[in-house]
Order: C-alpha cells, then sequence, then structure tokens
C-alpha cells in the first residue's frame, strides 16, 4: 500500500516538473505583467534535488500554490489576489516588486552568494519570507546555516502563542504539526527526527518580523492535498488559517 | 525741492504758503481804486486809439500792458491783506513729543538722529528759545509708552517698540484742559507698536482743532541696507517635524549680489543657504527646511552677514520662538483591502515617536484588522459613528475603500472633521479610491483639492508614471527629498516609476500641485500629490497606489530614506496645525520686557463646538519659574473665544498653558510661550516714513518739516489757530511779487516802443 501510494506521488510529482523559469528576471512594467496586489511568490533557489528529482524549492509546485490561492481568494475576499503561482529567482531584481514570499525545502536550500546578497537585500528593504516544509535537526541546521548567511548574527527566536502573527485574521489556538500527504494517510505526522512543530521567527533591528519559520510542519503539502477526502481536514483547515494569517500580517506589519 | 518752493514763495508773496493756507484774504475798500482804475483804462484807450500811426496789433499789446500796469498798482490801493490768528505769547501751550526709541540712534548721515533732538531742544538751542518765547513748553518722551518729560537730556533712546498714536493721544489727554497751540512730534516714524488706530486717533485731534507739527528725521532711503523684513513659521509644531521657513528679505542698492543666510538653534548654526537679492522694491523668498529636534520653546535666528555700507546691522536679522511639542498625535487610517501601500506607511513613521497610526483595515466581509489601537475599545465598532469618536484623531487617511462603505453621516462627517474640525484629510490612490470608489456625489468631492471626473477609469486601468516635482513641489517641505532644491530635483529622478488607478487630470481652484507623474501614453501629466485648505482644516489627495516601491525596488539602495522621510513629513504635514478642542494664541510672541501680551483661547467641547459658558485659566510660568494663574474671559463677540492680558515682567521665554473646564469637566488644555527680551523691531522698516507724518500733519491741520526746514516750525506753529490767539491783519500790498510784476510789465511795454521807434 505505502509503496503504492508512493508510486503515485512520484508519478504526480514528475507531472508538475515545472518548466525552465527564465535565467535571469528583468523589470517588467505592471501593464504587462498581471499587476494585481498580491501575488502568491514562491522563493526560486538553487541547492539539492529532493527525493523525487525536483528542485527543492519546486516541492508542492504549482498545485500548492495554485489550490491555495483559490482558497485564500475565497477567505480574504477583499484582497486583491492573483491566482496564479509566481515563481521568482532570488537573485532576480522582480523579487522585490512582491513583498511576500514563500520558500520550502529550506533544508536542502544551497544558497549562490547572488542570492545570498538578493534575499537580504530583499528582506532588509522589506520584504516578508515564509519558509515551511523542513524536517528535523539536520535540515534546520543546513536552514539555520543558510539563513544566517543571509542575515549574519541575525536572532532566530521562538514566536509565543499570542503573537499578532497568530491572529491577524483568524485567531489560533492550538498549533498542529501538519503532516505530508503520505504520512497523513498513514496516521503519522512527523518526518526525521522533527517530532515537534515550531514556529520561529527573525526581526529586523527594529524588531519588525521579517522572516517566518515554520519547522516540522508542511502547510504547504495540506494546502496542495486538501481536495482529497483523505487528507484530513484539520490539518488543511489549520494550513489554510495559518497561511492567510501570514499573507494579512505580512501585508500590515 | 519742497523747501525750495517753500523760500521762493515766501520771497515772491512775503509769507510762506503755510501762512497763506491758514490765514483768510481780504481786501480793503475796492470802490475808490476801482474808480481810478476805471478811469486810467478809459485814459488808456482813447490815447490809443489816436494813435493812427501805429499798427492796429501794437496799439492793443500797448494798450494791454499798460491797463495791466494800471491793474497791479490799483490792487496796491485795494489795501490787500492776510488775516491770520495769531498765537497770544506765553498764553498757549505747545506739546513737544520726542521719539526715545532706539531708531533714533540710527546713523543715516554719520550722526546718530538723536542728535538733532538733542541740538535742536536743549534749553539753549535756537529752536527751543524761540518756541519758548511764544508758547508754553510741555515736553513728552515716546516709545512703546508715553509719558511727560522735565529736561530734554532724560532721553535714553532705548524704547524697544514706537507707538505714534499712542503718544499723541497721551500728550492730547494730558494738554486737555489747556489752551493748546499744537503738538510737535519729532520722530523717524518708526510705528511699529500696538497703540490703537491712527485714523480715529487723526479725527478725534481735527475735531478739537490741535495741529500736529511733524519733524522726519532720518533718510528716506538707505543707500545701502539689507533687510529680513519676515520670517514666517509654524509657531507650534511636532519635535521631529522638519519645517518649511519662508524667509523674505528686501534690499536697497544691493540687488542682484548673492548674501548667505544662516540660521542658528541656540547658537548653534544648523543651517545656511546663498539667496541672491531681488530688484528694489522686490522681495526675495528663501525657503529653509529645519528640523525642531528638541521639545520646548526654541529660538531660531536666521541672519545674513552684514554689508560693509549698511547703516544698520540690526535688520539683518529675526529672532522666531516656536514652540516643539512632544505629544503623541493620533491619524486614523482606514483601508479597504489588504494593500502592501498600509504595511509600507506604518513601516516609514513607525520610529515617529510623535505620530501614531491607527490603522483600520478590512482584510474580509465585516472582518477589520485594527492595529495600532490604545485599548480594546478603540475602533471595536469599526469606523467611528460619532463627532466626539472622529475628531480625536487629528488627521484621517482613506485607502482603497469606497464611499459606500460609509453611511451618508459618516461621509457628513468626514468633510466636517476637515472643515470644522480644522483636521487633515489625505485620500491615497487605489482601486476604491477618488471617482473609482464611488466619491463624485459625496460630500468629500468638494473637500478633496483634486476634480473627480464624472465617469470612472475603464476597468483595469493602470498608468505607470515616473514622479515629479512641480515648481512650487521644489522648494516644498514635505517634497524636497534633498538638502537642496538641485541634490531633490535629482533624487526625484532616480525614483523607480509608480502606478496609479485614478485618472487625475485637475485640481481645484486654490488647490497647490506638489508632484506629477508622466508616463507613456498619458495626454495630460496625473496629479499625484495636491492639497487645498479647506474650511478650517486641509485636503490632501496621493493618487499614486505603490508609492511603497520607493522603499522596496531593487533600484533603492537599502539606506535610501526617501520613503520613509517622504511619509513621514508628508504625514507630519497633514497635522500641523491641528489642535485640539482647546487652542491658544499669544500675541505678541515676542516683546519687550514690561510690555503687555493678549491670551485668545478658543475652546470647544469633544465634538469641536464652541462653548461660551466655560471656566478658562491660563497658568504663566515666569522665566525664573514663579507661577500666575490668571482667569480669561469670553469674549462676547466671538462662540468660545476666551481673552486676557498680561505683563511679561521678566525677560526669558514664558510659559503659558490654558485649562478649560465646564461643569467640572475637563475640556482640554494647550500651552504657548511668549518671549520677553530687547527687541529689534525698531531697527524694521527703519527709513524715516514720510508720507505717514506728511499725512498725521495734513489732516490736523499742521505741517510736516525737515531738520533744514524746521526754522520756520515756531511762527508756523503761532498762526495754527489753536490755543489763545488774536486776529492779525498782515498787509500784502508791499509783496516783491506786485513789484516785479509792475517792473515786468513796463519793462514789456519798453521794449515794444524800442522796436518799433517809439522810444
Amino acid at each position: 500500500m505505502r509503496f503504492a501510494l508512493g508510486i503515485l506521488v512520484f508519478l504526480g510529482a514528475l507531472v508538475q516538473i515545472p518548466e525552465a523559469l527564465p535565467r535571469r528576471g528583468r523589470y517588467v512594467p505592471p501593464r504587462e505583467a498581471e499587476r494585481r496586489e498580491f501575488r502568491f511568490t514562491r522563493a526560486v533557489y538553487g541547492g539539492a534535488y529532493d527525493g523525487y528529482f525536483r528542485r527543492s524549492w519546486a516541492t508542492d509546485f504549482p498545485k500548492a500554490d495554485r489550490q491555495f490561492m483559490i482558497g485564500v481568494r475565497r477567505l480574504l475576499s477583499h484582497l486583491d489576489a492573483s491566482e496564479h503561482e509566481n515563481p521568482v529567482r532570488l537573485d532576480d531584481p522582480e523579487l522585490h516588486l512582491y513583498p511576500f514570499l514563500y520558500a520550502v525545502e529550506v533544508g536542502h536550500m544551497s544558497l549562490s552568494e547572488p542570492e545570498v546578497e538578493g534575499l537580504r537585500r530583499y528582506l532588509l528593504a522589506g520584504g516578508f519570507l515564509v519558509v515551511d516544509d523542513f524536517w528535523g535537526s539536520y535540515e534546520w541546521a543546513n536552514f539555520e546555516s543558510e539563513i544566517r548567511r543571509v542575515l549574519p548574527g541575525c536572532r532566530i527566536e521562538d514566536l509565543p502563542p499570542e503573537h499578532p502573527l497568530f491572529s491577524a485574521f483568524y485567531d489560533v489556538k492550538e498549533f498542529l504539526q501538519v503532516p505530508n500527504v503520505g504520512n497523513a494517510m498513514m496516521g503519522r505526522t512527523s518526518e526525521r527526527d522533527g517530532y515537534t512543530a515550531f514556529y520561529r521567527g527573525i526581526s529586523d533591528d527594529q524588531g519588525r518580523l521579517m522572516v517566518v519559520i515554520n519547522a516540522n510542519t508542511d502547510l504547504g503539502d495540506a494546502w496542495e492535498w486538501a481536495e482529497r477526502p483523505e487528507y484530513p481536514l484539520k490539518y488543511s483547515t489549520f494550513a489554510f488559517q495559518m497561511g492567510v494569517n501570514f499573507i494579512v500580517y505580512g501585508m500590515s506589519h | 525741492m519742497s523747501s525750495v518752493f517753500d523760500r521762493a514763495f515766501e520771497f515772491l508773496f512775503k509769507y510762506s504758503p503755510y501762512l497763506y493756507e491758514k490765514g483768510r484774504f481780504v481786501m480793503g475798500s475796492p470802490w475808490p481804486a476801482l474808480a481810478v482804475l476805471g478811469v486810467g483804462v478809459a485814459a488808456v484807450l482813447w490815447s490809443y486809439g489816436r494813435a493812427r500811426d501805429m499798427e492796429r496789433r501794437d496799439r492793443a499789446a500797448l494798450a494791454l500792458l499798460r491797463s495791466a500796469t494800471l491793474g497791479v498798482l490799483v490792487f496796491c490801493l485795494c489795501q490787500p491783506a492776510l488775516v491770520l490768528s495769531t498765537a497770544v505769547p506765553q498764553q498757549s501751550f505747545v506739546g513737544v513729543l520726542l521719539d526715545d526709541s532706539r531708531s533714533m540712534r540710527i546713523a543715516d548721515d554719520g550722526t546718530p538722529r538723536s542728535d538733532f533732538v538733542a541740538g535742536a531742544f536743549s534749553p539753549d538751542a535756537a529752536l527751543a528759545r524761540e518756541l519758548a518765547d511764544r508758547f508754553k513748553l510741555r515736553f513728552f518722551r515716546f516709545a512703546e509708552s508715553a509719558g511727560r518729560l522735565s529736561r530734554v537730556s532724560d532721553l535714553a533712546f532705548d524704547g524697544g517698540q514706537t507707538s505714534l498714536a499712542r503718544a499723541l493721544d497721551t500728550a492730547r489727554q494730558e494738554l486737555s484742559a489747556v489752551p493748546l497751540s499744537g503738538l510737535v512730534l519729532v520722530t523717524d516714524g518708526a510705528d511699529n507698536g500696538q497703540g490703537g488706530e491712527m485714523t480715529d486717533l487723526l479725527l478725534s485731534l481735527k475735531a478739537r482743532s490741535v495741529p500736529v507739527f511733524t519733524v522726519g528725521l532720518g533718510r528716506e532711503r538707505f543707500a545701502r541696507d539689507v533687510e529680513l523684513t519676515r520670517v514666517e513659521v509654524p509657531s507650534s509644531v511636532l519635535k521631529g517635524t522638519s519645517v518649511t521657513v519662508e524667509v523674505r528679505l528686501a534690499q536697497r542698492g544691493l540687488g542682484g549680489s548673492s548674501v548667505r543666510l544662516q540660521v542658528e538653534d541656540a547658537g548653534r548654526v544648523v543651517q545656511t543657504q546663498e539667496v541672491i537679492l531681488p530688484a528694489e522694491g522686490e522681495s526675495a523668498v528663501a525657503r529653509v527646511h529645519l528640523t525642531a529636534s528638541e521639545p520646548g520653546p526654541r529660538t531660531f535666528r536666521f541672519k545674513v552677514a552684514a554689508h560693509p555700507s549698511e547703516p544698520i546691522t540690526e535688520n539683518n536679522q529675526q529672532d522666531v520662538l516656536v514652540h516643539v511639542t512632544d505629544d503623541r498625535q493620533k491619524i486614523l487610517y482606514v483601508e479597504g483591502e489588504p494593500r502592501f501601500e498600509l504595511k509600507f506607511i506604518r513601516r516609514a513613521v513607525s520610529e515617529d515617536r510623535n505620530v501614531q497610526v491607527v490603522c483600520l483595515q478590512r482584510t474580509s466581509q465585516n472582518k477589520f484588522l485594527r492595529l495600532d489601537v490604545d485599548d480594546g475599545e478603540e475602533l471595536a465598532g469599526g469606523f467611528p459613528r460619532t463627532r466626539e469618536e472622529l475628531f480625536r484623531y487629528r488627521g484621517v487617511i482613506l485607502g482603497s475603500v469606497e464611499a459606500s462603505f460609509f453611511t451618508p453621516d459618516q461621509l457628513r462627517m468626514l468633510a466636517e472633521f476637515v472643515s470644522q474640525r480644522g483636521g487633515g484629510l489625505l485620500m491615497l490612490g487605489g482601486r476604491h479610491s477618488f471617482a473609482e470608489g464611488g466619491y463624485g456625489q459625496t460630500p468629500l468631492a468638494d473637500v478633496l483639492p483634486v476634480v473627480l471626473e464624472e465617469g470612472r477609469a475603464e476597468p483595469g486601468f493602470l498608468a505607470p508614471l515616473k514622479v515629479e516635482p512641480t515648481a512650487f513641489g521644489m522648494t516644498h517641505g514635505v517634497t524636497q527629498l534633498a538638502a537642496t532644491e538641485d541634490e531633490s530635483a535629482a533624487r526625484w529622478k532616480t525614483l523607480p516609476p509608480v502606478s496609479t488607478m485614478n485618472p487625475v487630470r485637475r485640481t481645484r481652484p486654490g488647490a497647490v500641485t506638489l508632484l506629477v507623474g508622466r508616463g507613456e501614453g498619458l495626454q495630460a501629466p496625473q496629479v499625484i500629490l495636491a492639497y487645498q485648505r479647506y474650511g478650517a482644516g486641509k485636503a490632501l489627495a496621493f493618487t499614486a497606489q505603490d508609492s511603497w516601491l520607493w522603499q522596496m525596488h531593487a533600484d533603492v539602495p537599502l539606506e535610501d530614506m526617501t520613503h520613509e522621510n517622504l511619509w513621514r513629513q508628508l504625514l507630519r504635514w497633514l497635522i500641523s496645525g491641528v489642535s485640539g478642542p482647546v487652542a491658544l494664541s499669544v500675541s505678541p510672541e515676542r516683546t519687550a520686557p514690561g510690555t503687555a501680551v493678549t491670551l485668545v483661547a478658543t475652546v470647544g467641547d469633544e465634538r469641536h463646538v464652541k462653548v461660551n459658558d466655560a471656566q478658562v485659566v491660563a497658568h504663566v510660568t515666569e522665566p525664573s519659574g514663579t507661577p500666575r494663574a490668571l482667569p480669561l474671559e469670553w469674549a462676547v463677540g466671538k462662540d468660545g473665544e476666551y481673552r486676557a492680558t498680561f505683563t511679561a515682567r521678566e525677560p526669558g521665554p514664558h510659559e503659558v498653558r490654558v485649562e478649560a473646564r465646564r461643569a467640572g469637566q475637563a475640556l482640554g488644555s494647550a500651552t504657548a510661550h511668549v518671549q520677553a527680551a530687547d527687541s529689534d523691531a525698531e531697527f524694521f522698516g527703519a527709513e524715516m516714513r514720510r508720507p505717514l507724518l506728511e499725512r498725521i500733519a495734513e489732516e490736523t491741520g499742521g505741517r510736516f518739516y525737515t531738520p533744514e526746514t524746521v526754522a520756520s516750525l515756531p511762527s508756523d506753529v503761532g498762526y495754527s489757530g489753536g490755543g489763545a490767539t488774536v486776529q492779525e491783519q498782515k498787509p500784502l500790498w508791499d509783496m516783491p511779487a506786485l513789484f516785479l510784476a509792475v517792473v515786468a510789465l513796463l519793462s514789456a511795454e519798453w521794449a515794444i516802443r524800442k522796436r518799433r521807434g517809439l522810444a
């Protein structure tokens, strides 16, 4: 059963490998691009492939993005949001046109120097980054190492449950560990040695939150598989609530 | 010139024009003389009528000349005379008013103006003796106040202000019980005090037949001078606010030259700027940007370096007192949708301790996010539904929120927020703003400084724009991005383009545009930032929807503070001058110690409706720390206005805090400052003001003199008609003009005869 599911997921992932992105973006005048107030932007970065021969950044792409935006457009009815995915390279100046950024599988992230510089400038200029879907101590160590290249000397702190982030739109009281679709069907929530989900943040010198870290949890998979009856509703509900909170908070703080 | 004319007139007609003006012309019995004239003219005509050998034209000319000669002689026989009311010696009084202000120390032509006073009115001076021979003299000194003077040598010439009206009124009252021939006013005419209305006083003097003889001292025009004529600065600003100060300069003889304007804050130079002086008669306006960094009363000194040949240098500088407050003032920002513009505006002003942007952001249908509220109650019910609630804010920002979000009453409240409460309203560009938000038919359409077109923009309209300041925006404190105009203009050129969804091309009459946007395909420039005064407040329109790109864009260096500074300045400007329910003004804000200061408090309730039954008390703290309490009385003529006067006794800054209560409930308080210091007001507009002195003399029946013409003053006063007088008849038959006329007529007759061979 587990093997068959793995085959299915593998085939599905192959289908979802995105088309090649432009090597390097350039500034596109708003009239020519799809100009919406909000575009759910996914960070494209260098690094290892995941277990399905995809680049790490492209995990769950683009279905998670599209499905998430379907929910966001319904839940945040007054947000002028694009329904399309929007992957942008970290070293692309166009990244600065999208002050909200989502990155996954950062446990395998291996940034080039231009990417380090691009992300650093993006965050210090006012960009807001949400990282998601990385598990266990090894991947945490990798992410921490990479983010400290981006923000040397930064402090990574636990976000307390009463942080305004968690009540920006939905008042989230219970913090779940969101499993990937495979584990969810098998009744497991953790991967590797990431047994407990935690939510951490990095703030700038003025105390403004600029990076939200969802570790040992996989909100992206919950968005991606939300329509599947076998994926537990409580996880996808929680994932959407958290995602909407991130957007509202990131667009106001 | 006029003195030459007067002398010539007096030579020809025996007496000065003033005597002819004051006197009445009479003639003795004319009939015998007319009979003689008739006989003489008849004889002339008969005689020339018989001379047939002469040409007709010559006969007519000679007859005319001979008749005219006879006419002049007959006029003399008629005993013409001037009847004058002449003062009886030592029976009338004359008040001599001597200017004791600092401007009398100015040495226009090498010697101080005060030297004339000391020289001409000392007891042994010719002018004083001549006056004293005819009248009983009473001396007065005057500056900001007036009083009797026992000795001319007691004059110190140290008055900080001059009030001519107060001086004349004081002398008139003191001499009202004696026969008064007139008042002699010796001054440079620098009338800068608050001594009342001159026009009323002149009418009063004229009605009482008290002529004023004015003696003007000093030059009417300096050869070279630079003067800071005016410094315009708000009396109260928030700490950290960049203030735009307008400095006006005038000059004499130095047009086109460059001077350095320097600004000092407590002795520390904080700004310098080169200013090109204008042509004579025009003002140069320099706009200086200052940041009030320390709370409390701050004295800024504006000065330009003195030119070596300037007679006075005191008018090259001015001190202004600014009350820097350290309050935290609230702005309500209503946003109809999640937008990055809100995030970045909040981010820009997050470090500003004096501005609190309270946000009400609609995130979904009937779901709102409240940010930076004071407590759980604030805005719990959404946008304020009462004026009390709304008028607590100093400014309101409307983001992309459609007009139908508000009830009709809330829209009216917003309009009244500007017009009556005096608040600042800012509308931001967005898909639900301006005409696209349906504001065209609402009360806010008149409030906004831009014209809302009838039709909305086409769906999907989005114009990329490169923003640039207008000529006014180049120098305005909000849109000047760098220390100099050139640097600021260069900075604007480097900013990335932004966009708008609201085509706005026109502003309302009276509105001022600070920023415009240009882009491909746009027929006319887009108005990006404009403002107008509306009622007691002001309204701003900022039509771009993504100014956050000036912070976030990859082309903008991280250390660049353009976005932060622009929004910080813009929001501070939005609420600058917006007061609470209680406002206080002091007049003058700078005065000489010992002079009166008027306090005017405007008191309203929490709806800013004027209150006439409040108890208003001013607490004045003197520089030494001594407190004084002073009740303010309602000025019956104006709703909500309370007044009181106090004397600034000590030199230094006086803090004035008014507190208003009604029925035991506090309505509010306000603070202002008064600087008591020796004033340099006497050195501004210090040229002799001849038109004013001539007007005083003419309207009261007196005469204007300069030191060159003053010799005739004693005799002129004697014929003024005031005081104890007798009628005096002055014969005119022997005036040289008549003799010269006879000589001229006879000479002309002889010349004709000579030419015709008849002589």
